[in-house]
C-alpha cells in the first residue's frame, strides 16, 4: 500500500516542479505557428487548465497507457519508451555486473590483505573511481580507447550488424543470442565495454570500499577465530564465513548503487552516444519536453522501489535473522 | 603472506605497460611537427610533417589527403547535431534536422547550385524566365518542363502528375509547423498541361517565387503512388508513413533510420543524373566534444561544427577545417514596439512606447560592440550585417551604410535627445541560455552599461523551451529578445518577414508604431517583390537598406561564418549556406 502512495507522491511533486519552470507548450511550438494554432495546441493538451486539472489528465492518461506526446522524439512516449528502456537497462545491467563483480572482488582482495600494498592500491583505485567526475572519466576513456588505441567503438552497434538480426527484446546482446548470431553478440558486447566500464567504475569504488571495511570487521569477529582454530583453511574461512557476512551491508550498498548507475546513464549515454532513456531525458529537460520527463520520473520511482524490494529479499537470504513479512 | 607479492608486481607491470601504450598512442597527434596550412579555398588542413602533404588548394578542397588508411571506404559517415523529427517535406519545420535528409533524398523542380545563389534545373529541365517564355509576360504563370526518364525510388516514373500532387499535398495538409505557407501564400492554382509539363499560376506576380517556393524543401517532389498507398492526404493531419519513410527521386534513397542511433542512405542506382559515390551514414546524437573526437579518430568523415570547435580541431592530423563564406541566418536582437501594458518584468522601467523613438533604436545600434561579438562569440568567423539582406543574398548592397563599430558618443547623444540619459532605464532581454544568443545579449548589456547613462540591461537566459514559449506569444511580453533569422534564398523573404510593417514580425512587434514612414517601407518591399527586372529590383532593395539604417527595427549582431571540419581524405566537399544545415550535399563527395 505504501509503494503506490510513494509513487503518486513523487509524481505530484515532480509534476508540480516541472510546471514551475513554465508551460510545456514551448516544445510543441514552431515559429511558423500563428496565435490561433498555438491556442489550439494549448487546448488540445489542456495547458490552460489549473495545474491540478492538468495532473488529473496526465494521471488518467497513465492509467490508460497514454504517457503523452514526446516533442523531442516526435512520437507518443509509449511508442519510444520500450526501445530506450531496453538500451538503458542493457547498459545499467552491464555496468552493474562490472561494478558488483569488480567491487566485491577488489573489496575482498583488499580486505583480506589489510594495510598491505594490495590493500593500499585497491583503495587508491576505489577512491579515484568515486572521485573522478563521470563525464571527465568518460571523455578520458574515449580519448584513450576510441581515438588513441581504436580498440572500442562508440554507439550501440555496428549498423551493418544491427540490420541482420531481429530485435524482439531491444536488448542487443539477448537478441543476438536469440538469433544465434555470435558475431552480433560480440559486436553488442564490444560496444558495451566502454560505457559499462566507465559507468561501473564509479559504483565499483563504492562497493569495493564497503566490502573491504565489512570484511575487515568480520575478520576480527570471534567466529572467524573459532573457524581458524578448528583448522579451517584461510581461504575457506574467508569464503564461507567472513565474506558471506560482509556481503550483508554490501548488498544494501549495491541496491543503492543501482540508483547511482541509473543516474549515471544520463551522462554515459550522452557521451557514448547510447540511445537510451538517459540521453532522451537530458534532451527532454533541455527542451522542456515534460511528457517525457514525467514518464522518466514515474519509471525511475517504480524501478527504485522495486530494486529496494529486491535488496530486502536478498538481505533476508543472506542474514537468516531477517524474516520477510514481519 | 608473501605469495601476494609476485601478483602485485604483475599487476603493476600491466598497469604501467597499458599506461605507456595509451600515452604513446594519444600523444601521436601532438608530435612530429604538425603543419597547418591555409589554402586558397578557405580550408586549413593539418597533416603530419613526416608523412603528409598539405592541400593543394583545389576548388573543391581536394588534394593529397595525407591519410593512407582511409576508414570506412565506400561509406561517408557524417556526425549530425540533431535527429530529424520528420522526413516529410510537407511536415518538416524549416531549419530542422529533417531538411538535411530531404535535401539529399528528394529533389525539387529547381535546385540551388553549388556555386552560389544561382538556380539550376532539377526535375524541371529549364529555369523559367520571361526570355525563354516559361514565365508569362504578366509574371503570373510559370511553366515547368518536367524531366523525362526519371524514376522514384519505388521504381515508378515521374510525371507532371506527381509534381502537382506533391505541391497540392503540401497546401492541403497545411501543417502549422511546416513551411506550407510558402506555397499557400503565393500559389493560386497548379495544373498538369501534359505528362511532362507542369504549370503554376500565382496570386500575384512575384520575383521571389523561384527562390523561395520552388527551391524550398517543402516543394520537394514525392511519389504519388507511395503516398496514396500509405494514408494519402488528409487535411491538417500529418502522414505517419511519410514522417519516417522517403520515396523520392534523388541520388540517395533512405536505407534505414534507427532512431536515436543513425540514419542510413544508400546510393540510388536508377538515378537520372550523376550518381553519388558513397553510401552515407548519419550518426545521431553525438555531443560536440564527441563529434570532434570522432573526427580525430577518423570514424567520422564530416561533422557539424561551429566556431567554438576550431580550437579543439586545429592541429589534428588529417583533418581539414573549412572557414569561408557566411551563413544566411543573421543573429538579431529584436526591439518590441508592441509591448502590452503591464506585461514587462517588474524590474523594467522603460515605457511601453520606448522603442517607438528611432533615436533609441539607433542608440542601441551605435552602442553595440560588433567586433567584440564577432571576435569572441564567433571566433572571428563572421562579418557585420547591415539590414536584413544578408551578404550572399541577391539585393545586398555593399555600399549601404552599416552599423559595424561602436560609437558610444553618438549613442549617448541619441539617448540624451530621447530623454533617457543621464536618467537611465532598466530593460530586459530574453534569450536561450548557453549559446551565441546569450553572448549577443551579454555584449549588448556590456556595451550599454558602459555608457554614462545609468542603463541596466537584464539578460534573462532561459531554457530553449521557455524561450520558444515567450517568443511565440503575440504580443511578446519582453522588451527585447535574441535569436537568428530563418535562412532564405531570396531577399523578399527576409524583408517581408523582418522589415515589412505588415509582415510576420512587423505585426507582432508593431513596426508601424516606429517607422517614420511605414507606408514608404511597405511600398518599397511590395514593389521589389513584383519587380521582375533584376537591376530595378536590386535598386529598390538598395533604397530600402539606406532607409533602414536610419530607422532600424533590429540590432543585428553579426552574420555567422560557415565553419566546418572534415577528414582530409574526403574529396569534393562543397558548402553552400543556402542549402539546409549543414549546407553540404553528400552526393558530391568521394573518398
Amino acid at each position: 500500500m505504501v509503494l503506490p502512495l510513494l509513487i503518486v507522491g513523487v509524481s505530484i511533486i515532480v509534476f508540480g516542479l516541472t510546471r514551475i519552470g513554465g508551460s510545456p507548450i514551448g516544445i510543441y511550438l514552431s515559429h511558423e505557428m500563428n496565435a490561433e494554432e498555438v491556442a489550439e495546441l494549448e487546448e488540445k493538451f489542456h495547458l490552460n487548465d489549473p495545474v491540478p486539472v492538468q495532473y488529473y489528465y496526465w494521471a488518467s492518461g497513465v492509467l490508460t497507457g497514454d504517457l503523452g506526446w514526446s516533442g523531442v522524439a516526435a512520437a507518443p512516449v509509449t511508442d519510444v519508451f520500450p526501445d530506450k528502456l531496453a538500451a538503458t537497462m542493457e547498459l545499467a545491467v552491464a555496468s552493474a555486473i562490472v561494478a558488483v563483480s569488480l567491487g566485491i572482488g577488489l573489496g575482498t582482495f583488499a580486505g583480506a590483505r589489510r594495510d598491505r600494498a594490495p590493500d593500499h592500491i585497491t583503495r587508491v583505485v576505489a577512491i579515484s573511481g568515486a572521485a573522478m567526475p563521470l563525464f571527465w572519466f568518460a571523455i578520458l576513456m574515449l580519448i584513450v580507447f576510441w581515438v588513441g588505441l581504436g580498440w572500442f567503438p562508440i554507439g550501440r552497434s555496428d549498423p551493418t550488424i544491427y540490420g541482420r538480426i531481429a530485435h524482439p527484446t531491444g536488448l542487443y546482446t539477448v537478441d543476438a543470442l536469440l538469433a544465434g548470431d555470435m558475431g552480433a553478440f560480440r559486436d553488442a558486447i564490444w560496444h558495451l565495454v566502454l560505457p559499462a566500464v566507465t559507468l561501473g567504475y564509479g559504483a565499483t569504488a563504492i562497493i569495493a570500499r564497503m566490502m573491504r571495511s565489512s570484511l575487515v570487521e568480520e575478520l576480527q569477529e570471534d567466529y572467524v577465530d573459532a573457524a581458524r582454530a578448528k583448522g579451517l583453511a584461510e581461504r575457506l574461512v574467508l569464503r564461507r564465513h567472513a565474506r558471506r557476512n560482509a556481503l550483508i551491508p554490501t548488498v544494501t550498498v549495491i541496491g543503492l548503487s543501482f540508483g547511482f548507475l541509473l543516474q549515471g546513464t544520463v551522462v554515459a549515454e550522452i557521451i557514448f552516444r547510447w540511445p537510451g532513456l538517459g540521453r532522451w531525458m537530458a534532451d527532454s529537460v533541455l527542451r522542456g519536453d515534460q511528457a517525457t520527463i514525467m514518464a522518466y520520473v514515474l519509471f525511475t520511482s517504480v524501478l527504485f522501489l522495486f530494486v529496494n524490494l529486491v535488496v530486502d529479499v536478498i538481505y533476508a537470504y543472506l542474514d537468516r535473522r531477517v524474516v520477510l513479512g514481519t | 603472506m608473501t605469495a601476494g607479492k609476485p601478483g602485485l608486481r604483475r599487476w603493476l607491470a600491466m598497469i604501467l605497460a597499458l599506461a605507456m601504450i595509451a600515452a604513446a598512442c594519444t600523444s601521436a597527434d601532438d608530435e612530429g611537427g604538425d603543419t597547418t596550412a591555409p589554402s586558397d579555398d578557405g580550408t586549413t588542413e593539418t597533416t603530419a610533417a613526416s608523412g603528409g602533404d598539405t592541400d593543394d588548394g583545389g576548388d573543391d578542397a581536394t588534394g593529397d589527403t595525407g591519410d593512407s588508411d582511409i576508414k570506412n571506404p565506400g561509406l561517408l559517415v557524417h556526425a549530425a547535431d540533431d535527429e530529424p523529427l520528420s522526413l516529410d517535406p510537407a511536415g518538416v519545420e524549416p531549419g530542422e534536422g529533417g531538411e538535411t535528409v530531404i535535401l539529399q533524398v528528394y529533389e525539387r523542380l529547381l535546385e540551388i547550385g553549388p556555386g552560389g545563389p544561382e538556380l539550376v534545373p532539377g526535375l524541371a529541365t529549364e529555369v523559367p524566365t520571361v526570355d525563354n517564355g516559361l514565365i508569362s509576360a504578366d509574371g503570373l504563370t510559370y511553366t515547368f518542363p518536367i524531366r523525362e526518364g526519371v524514376t522514384f525510388h519505388d521504381g515508378t516514373p515521374l510525371t507532371a502528375d506527381d509534381v502537382k500532387y506533391s505541391w497540392d499535398r503540401v497546401m492541403t495538409m497545411s501543417l502549422p509547423e511546416s513551411a506550407a505557407d510558402v506555397l499557400n501564400d503565393i500559389v493560386a492554382e497548379t495544373a498538369v498541361i501534359d505528362d511532362y509539363t507542369f504549370e503554376v499560376t500565382l496570386q500575384k506576380a512575384s520575383a521571389a517565387f523561384l527562390n523561395t517556393a520552388v527551391v524550398g524543401m517543402v516543394s520537394s517532389i514525392v511519389s504519388q503512388d507511395a503516398v496514396e498507398a500509405n494514408g494519402g492526404i488528409v487535411e491538417g493531419e500529418f502522414n505517419e508513413f511519410m514522417q519516417g519513410n522517403m520515396v523520392g527521386t534523388g541520388p540517395y534513397e533512405l536505407a534505414a533510420w534507427n532512431r536515436g542511433e543513425n540514419l542510413q542512405l544508400s546510393v540510388y542506382d536508377g538515378y537520372w543524373g550523376t550518381p553519388a559515390n558513397l553510401d552515407v551514414r548519419i550518426e545521431i546524437g553525438s555531443t560536440p566534444d564527441v563529434r570532434v573526437l570522432g573526427l580525430r579518430a577518423g570514424d567520422y568523415d564530416t561533422i557539424e561544427a561551429d566556431p567554438s570547435f576550431i580550437g579543439e580541431i586545429e592541429g589534428a592530423e588529417g583533418v581539414t577545417i573549412f572557414g569561408e563564406g557566411l551563413t544566411v541566418e543573421p543573429i538579431h536582437i529584436g526591439f518590441n514596439l508592441n509591448i502590452p501594458e503591464g506585461a514587462l518584468p517588474e524590474e523594467d522601467t522603460i515605457p511601453t512606447d520606448f522603442f517607438w523613438d528611432p533615436k533609441v533604436r539607433q542608440a542601441f545600434n551605435h552602442a553595440f560592440d560588433y567586433q567584440a561579438f564577432i571576435d569572441g562569440a564567433l571566433g572571428g568567423f563572421g562579418d557585420f550585417n547591415p539590414h536584413y539582406i544578408p551578404q550572399g543574398i541577391f539585393g545586398y548592397d555593399p555600399n549601404a551604410p552599416v552599423y559595424d563599430a561602436p560609437d558610444p558618443d553618438r549613442a549617448v547623444e541619441l539617448f540624451t535627445e530621447a530623454g533617457y540619459c543621464p536618467e537611465g532605464f532598466t530593460a530586459s532581454v530574453i534569450t536561450e541560455e548557453a549559446n551565441l544568443f546569450e553572448v549577443a545579449a551579454l555584449v549588448m548589456k556590456d556595451s550599454l552599461e558602459r555608457l554614462p547613462c545609468n542603463i541596466t540591461i537584464r539578460v534573462l537566459a532561459v531554457a530553449e523551451a521557455q524561450f520558444d514559449d515567450a517568443h511565440a506569444q503575440d504580443p511578446i511580453e519582453y522588451a527585447m529578445w535574441v535569436k537568428n533569422a530563418d535562412p532564405f534564398a531570396d531577399p523578399h523573404s527576409y524583408v517581408s518577414s523582418y522589415q515589412h510593417p505588415d509582415g510576420e514580425w512587423g505585426e507582432v512587434h508593431g513596426f508601424a508604431n516606429g517607422y517614420a514612414d511605414p507606408e514608404a517601407v511597405a511600398e518599397l518591399i511590395d514593389a521589389a517583390e513584383v519587380e521582375l527586372d533584376p537591376e530595378a529590383r536590386a535598386q529598390l532593395y538598395s533604397e530600402l537598406q539606406f532607409l533602414l539604417y536610419d530607422d532600424p527595427m533590429w540590432l543585428i549582431a553579426g552574420q555567422e561564418g560557415v565553419v566546418a571540419a572534415y577528414r582530409s581524405w574526403v574529396q569534393g566537399w562543397t558548402s553552400n549556406p543556402l542549402w539546409p544545415r549543414p549546407s553540404i550535399k553528400f552526393a558530391l563527395m568521394d573518398k
